[in-house]
């Protein structure tokens, strides 16, 4: 069991800066619920056995 | 026949070429329609009335002259409003794209032309497709026509397709589906859609959502009349490097109403186990059905599909930011709040995450290929709950309590994960007379044979034939 993801706005606000977005401290909180969610969700997929399957898209034989 | 807007495309072709019916009569009768009863549904966005009347005209003549385009010769339908149309515009259910106006159509939007179907307008969505309930602040919330009170979702995000054809409105119409945005409102609206493989149909000009998630296909009242849409619209497309170069089957020569031998797989857990007992029961009733007739049905599990919320929600999250980025920036307070927050969310998705997530793709794709190594098609609900009320944020299924929005994409999510064609078709009704729908995945590019599933079981029910109330 993993522990739950915390992350305050102050960190939100720099990770939303890198991709070029100024959010409000108001925007970032009601966010953070939603992406603490996430995360957790994310991390659990560390977990899995996926061996040396490599990464997919959609694209099957043409 | 008096009710020309109750006819199937299949019929309403056949009634045309052979001159029983003009195009132009099957026009105004669905004019008529949308007139009578889209102030209340909210499906249309935009109605193309002289437009459609003037194509019927031409069609019209074009039989006159022995000159008949195919099966779909004067027909009507009616596409999301995310589909570009040449000279009508194209609102992807926002107000950013509220006055574009785009000068081509979309590869599938020109396919069904040339196959001689005609637009009647272009239909409400939840805004850029990104929500399964099927709400639009912009243009108004799309209405299931099977609530008289008119306060249910259709479920989205191809709302008004799931409205208009349940309706009478249009006969068919085209969704697109990243998370189950054909399949959802198909199975909330009583009516028929397919999500076929990644790769056999062009997403050319149509809007996106994820690019590696979406897909676009048919929605109409039967199997066959997706059959006829699927046949018009599949294929190579130079202008979408993802479509398939493997040859288009006629699908209509599929529906042989034969189940004798066919080895369906009923999905048990993470499916139709956490389903409501209602939508439970009505598909394994429909499973039973195919066994009477002839198919050989077993159990089985999916069990990495615990994985794929957290993993599709990491991929539909950051290809859509990817998309919106720029207006994110500069027209964030454009966006209605619930697309504006899930469209937020994508930025504090790292490189790793979304690799690692494709990875689990990968697992996922392979194991539903294992259980259909051993079965012809797999069966699930389409929807675990039937339509809720709008502005309902929780429900209950079998193993907890749950949003409405995951509950509305968790069964049909996988697929469009592992990239597999999809079904969803009604099943049944609950005690309070909404629609149920089981879904019917296939292997990848045999979209023929989940077609003939479908309508071999619409062939033995009628659950497809009937008519909401408030229609």
């Amino acid at each position: 069991m993993l522990a739950p993801v915390e992350i305050d706005v102050e960190t939100l606000r720099r990770m939303a800066a890198l991709g070029g977005f100024a959010w409000t401290d108001a925007e970032l909180e009601s966010l953070r619920p939603a992406v603490e969610r996430l995360l957790e969700m994310l991390e659990r997929l560390e977990a899995v056995p996926i061996g040396e399957l490599e990464p997919t898209t959609q694209y099957r034989v043409l | 026949m008096s009710e020309l807007f109750w006819a199937s495309m299949a019929d309403l072709g056949r009634m045309i070429a052979t001159k029983e019916v003009s195009p132009v009569e099957v026009i105004r009768a669905h004019l008529d329609r949308i007139a009578a009863l889209d102030a209340k549904l909210r499906a249309f966005i935009t109605v193309c009335a002289d437009a459609a009347l003037q194509a019927a005209r031409g069609a019209e003549a074009d039989l006159m002259a022995g000159k008949v385009a195919g099966p779909l010769h004067g027909v009507p339908w009616a596409p999301k409003d995310l589909y570009s149309t040449k000279g009508v515009r194209t609102t992807g259910g926002s107000k950013i794209l509220a006055d574009s106006v785009p000068r081509a159509d979309a590869t599938v939007v020109a396919r069904l032309g040339a196959a001689g179907a005609i637009v009647l307008g272009k239909l409400n969505m939840h805004e850029f497709a990104y929500g399964p309930e099927g709400l639009n602040a912009h243009y108004g919330d799309a209405r299931n026509p099977w609530d008289a009170g008119a306060h249910r979702i259709t479920g989205g995000s191809s709302s008004g397709s799931g409205a208009a054809v349940a309706a009478g409105l249009a006969p068919g119409s085209l969704g697109s589906d990243t998370g189950g945005s054909i399949r959802i409102p198909a199975s909330l609206c009583g009516i028929t859609g397919l999500k076929p493989t990644y790769g056999r149909v062009s997403r050319a000009g149509v809007l996106p959502l994820a690019w590696s998630m979406d897909h676009v296909g048919p929605m109409t009242r039967t199997a066959r009349d997706c059959a006829l849409i699927l046949h018009a619209i599949a294929g190579y497309d130079p202008a979408d490097p993802t479509t398939s170069v493997l040859p288009v089957p006629d699908y209509t020569a599929a529906l042989t109403g034969d189940m004798k031998g066919l080895r369906v797989g009923l999905l048990r857990a993470h499916f139709t186990d956490v389903a409501a007992p209602d939508v439970r029961a009505s598909v394994e009733a429909a499973a039973k059905q195919l066994e009477r007739a002839g198919a050989i049905v077993d159990e089985v599990n999916l069990a990495q599909v615990i994985h794929v919320a957290a993993a599709s929600s990491a991929i539909v999250a950051s290809e859509a930011l990817a998309y919106h980025a720029a207006w994110m920036r500069s027209r964030a307070q454009d966006y209605q709040p619930d697309v504006r927050e899930r469209l937020r969310v994508g930025a504090f998705i790292s490189g790793t995450h979304y690799v690692r997530a494709q990875q689990v793709r990968a697992l996922v794709s392979r194991e539903v290929d294992e259980a259909l190594a051993k079965r012809d098609v797999l069966l699930a609900p389409a929807t675990p709950i039937p339509a809720t009320i709008l502005g309902e944020r929780q429900t209950t299924l079998a193993d907890g309590k749950s949003d409405v929005r995951s509950a509305l994409i968790r069964l049909t999510r996988p697929f469009n994960f592992s990239g597999h064609p999809a079904c969803a078709a009604p099943c049944g009704f609950t005690g309070s007379g909404l629609p149920i729908g089981l879904q019917i995945v296939g292997r990848p590019f045999d979209e023929a044979t989940v077609l003939r599933v479908v309508d071999a079981y619409q062939r033995l029910t009628d659950w497809h034939t009937r008519r909401p109330p408030s229609a």
